[in-house]
């Protein structure tokens, strides 16, 4: 611990405490990550040894990156690089304008990372605007895998409990237990909507029943003809067939009708009906991105 | 994790070759003869599989556990940590990592006493002597001395594509292939080849020993047929050991001879560094 010099506590993550601090040979600027460590109880705990094991083999400039495991007697500590800003504060210092092209490059970086996380069988499912780090550059990074699961053979069932309300898909919402990438996109789509509204939550739900309600007045009432066997999710409840009424450009007013286009392939109810991310960046709408960020000299 | 094999650090930190295996265990080597080192290799992961199946484990988790356990003594002493405490620390890590869940403390103590005095009481006719605080502790340096690699491929999987490639009619070679796969637990294999070789390799052998001619598809692989022969050349020669020896028999005696800490448990050489808090005492 020697190695480092903490500067500020930079807040509370899943398992512990973030310091920023300073590399006191290199003066290279870290955020540290405490793990508390309770004498009889796991060991090391699950949350932290998953973000450890994963982000050991994800290597990608849209992941943050783990530079070091520190460990003296009963602390674990991890180095991470260090990101100036998450979105959310990023939101805050917008006061209700944002860039569009700065939306489409976050977007882009966000589906880049993504694709990267999926192609490696790994899901996140904890999107959310204070998990997305933004460094000085304009980099987007996605962090905090501390709920992030490799999925594979066999599948394996999840708990509902996982994803924050607000970006989390009518799937889960109805208790789907098996579920895969498309959790993580879903989320993506709740914030490419609240970025291009420069911070204004797409759907801010109050509880379960109140999110699903906002979800289906702005998409419709989902049914089993558009999406067969969502009777039998097990925490089905019928729930009114809204008559939408608000259109998209109402949704999102600054975004442009490929923008649009996009978000709207990736709020489908039907989980099956959601773009991947891989698809994510094909799309139209990051036709005219800067080459600089579509084509970074090192992919890592 | 299902990931990139050729991106993982499994690949790229955890591939090692030959001659630095062996210089490695010189240490070791110079107390007790090759083959009884083996033998312990042998002893200690038959031990992590009885531990293992006491928890009701699944076989994947066994076969990380081995490979951590490995992978410590690739790097240390037999004497740094006793591999009685080294053996649940490794199932212990494993089972979280392997999203299996939590083994609860006094469950992992309880199993490590039942199946000590049940199984293995000719190798250890004591009472097992180490507590929770004893596995959280080595867990610690068997995490850093990994490097927290902990994302391990096994030839598991490729196992089963293969077999389903090769659409045979007959289903004794998976099985066949899948046991000898968790024999290889017990070579260094794990620690030298990836995995979709030792894959190989075991289905080498069973079509051997099944008699069945796959010459055509393997030449079609177009893999390095030396390597296969190798990893094979390993795997037969743990079967010749295991045939010649008796371990009820003779552990003890090869225990006896294993280099053991002075004191139990000590951090293995190259943490020192950071605990300067010792020397204070000293």
């Amino acid at each position: 611990m020697q190695k480092y010099e903490k500067l500020e506590k930079i807040g509370e993550g899943t398992y512990g405490t973030v310091f920023k601090a300073k590399n006191r040979e290199t003066q290279e600027i870290v955020a540290l990550k405490r793990v508390r460590l309770d004498d009889d109880d796991e060991g090391v705990p699950s949350s932290a040894l998953r973000e450890i094991c994963l982000l050991k083999e994800l290597k990608h400039r849209n992941i943050v990156r783990l530079h070091d495991v520190l460990h003296s007697d009963k602390k674990l500590t991890l180095v991470f690089e260090y990101c100036d800003q998450d979105l959310k504060k990023y939101f805050d210092s917008c006061n209700g304008e944002i860039d569009q092209d700065t939306v489409k490059s976050f977007m882009y970086q966000l589906l880049r990372g993504l694709a990267f996380c999926h192609s490696n069988n790994v899901l996140h499912r904890d999107l959310k605007p204070q998990n997305l780090l933004i460094n000085k550059s304009g980099e987007l990074k996605l962090a905090d895998f501390g709920l992030a699961r490799a999925f594979g053979i066999p599948v394996r069932f999840y708990s509902a409990e996982v994803v924050t309300l607000w970006y989390r898909p009518p799937d889960v919402l109805f208790g789907a237990k098996m579920y895969s990438t498309s959790i993580d996109m879903w989320s993506a789509g709740c914030i490419f909507a609240e970025m291009a509204n420069a911070g204004r939550p797409l759907f801010p739900g109050n509880d379960v029943e109140d999110q699903l309600k906002r979800i289906f007045k702005l998409l419709g009432t989902p049914t089993e003809d558009s999406w067969s066997n969502i009777t039998h999710l097990p925490d089905y409840k019928q729930y009114p067939l809204y008559h939408v009424s608000t259109t998209w450009p109402q949704v999102v007013p600054r975004l442009n009708a490929k923008g649009r286009d996009l978000l709207q392939r990736l709020l489908v109810c039907n989980p099956s009906g959601r773009l991947s991310a891989e698809e994510g960046l094909q799309h139209g709408y990051f036709a005219d991105l800067s080459p600089s960020i579509k084509f970074p000299a090192d992919p890592f | 994790m299902a990931g990139n094999f050729w991106q993982s650090s499994h690949f790229q930190q955890w591939l090692l070759d030959r001659q630095d295996l062996d210089r490695e265990r010189q240490a070791d080597l110079k107390i007790m003869n090759e083959e009884g080192y083996e033998k312990c290799m042998i002893f200690f992961a038959n031990f992590i599989q009885a531990l293992g199946e006491q928890l009701k484990v699944r076989q994947q988790v066994i076969a990380t556990a081995t490979v951590y356990f490995k992978r410590f003594y690739a790097r240390n002493s037999l004497k740094c940590i006793d591999p009685w405490l080294m053996a649940p620390t490794c199932i212990f890590l494993a089972s979280k990592v392997e999203e299996f869940g939590v083994i609860s403390n006094s469950r992992l103590i309880t199993t490590c006493q039942t199946v000590v005095k049940n199984k293995f009481s000719h190798a250890y006719p004591q009472e097992y002597p180490y507590r929770i605080t004893n596995v959280l502790e080595c867990e610690f340096y068997l995490l850093e001395m990994m490097d927290c690699c902990l994302v391990v491929y096994h030839p598991y999987r490729p196992l089963v594509q293969y077999v389903s490639d090769i659409s045979s009619t007959d289903d004794s070679i998976l099985p066949l292939a899948w046991r000898i796969v968790n024999d290889s637990l017990r070579t260094d294999v794990s620690l030298l080849y990836p995995p979709y070789l030792i894959a190989l390799s075991a289905l080498h052998i069973a079509c051997v020993i099944q008699q069945k001619d796959l010459k055509q598809w393997f030449a079609e692989l177009s893999v390095d047929m030396d390597k296969i022969l190798e990893i094979t050349r390993q795997i037969l020669h743990l079967y010749d050991l295991w045939r010649a020896y008796d371990e009820k028999k003779e552990i003890a005696a090869v225990l006896q001879n294993m280099p053991k800490p002075k004191t139990s448990p000590s951090p293995p050489p190259q943490t020192q560094g950071q605990e300067n808090t010792n020397q204070q005492q000293t």
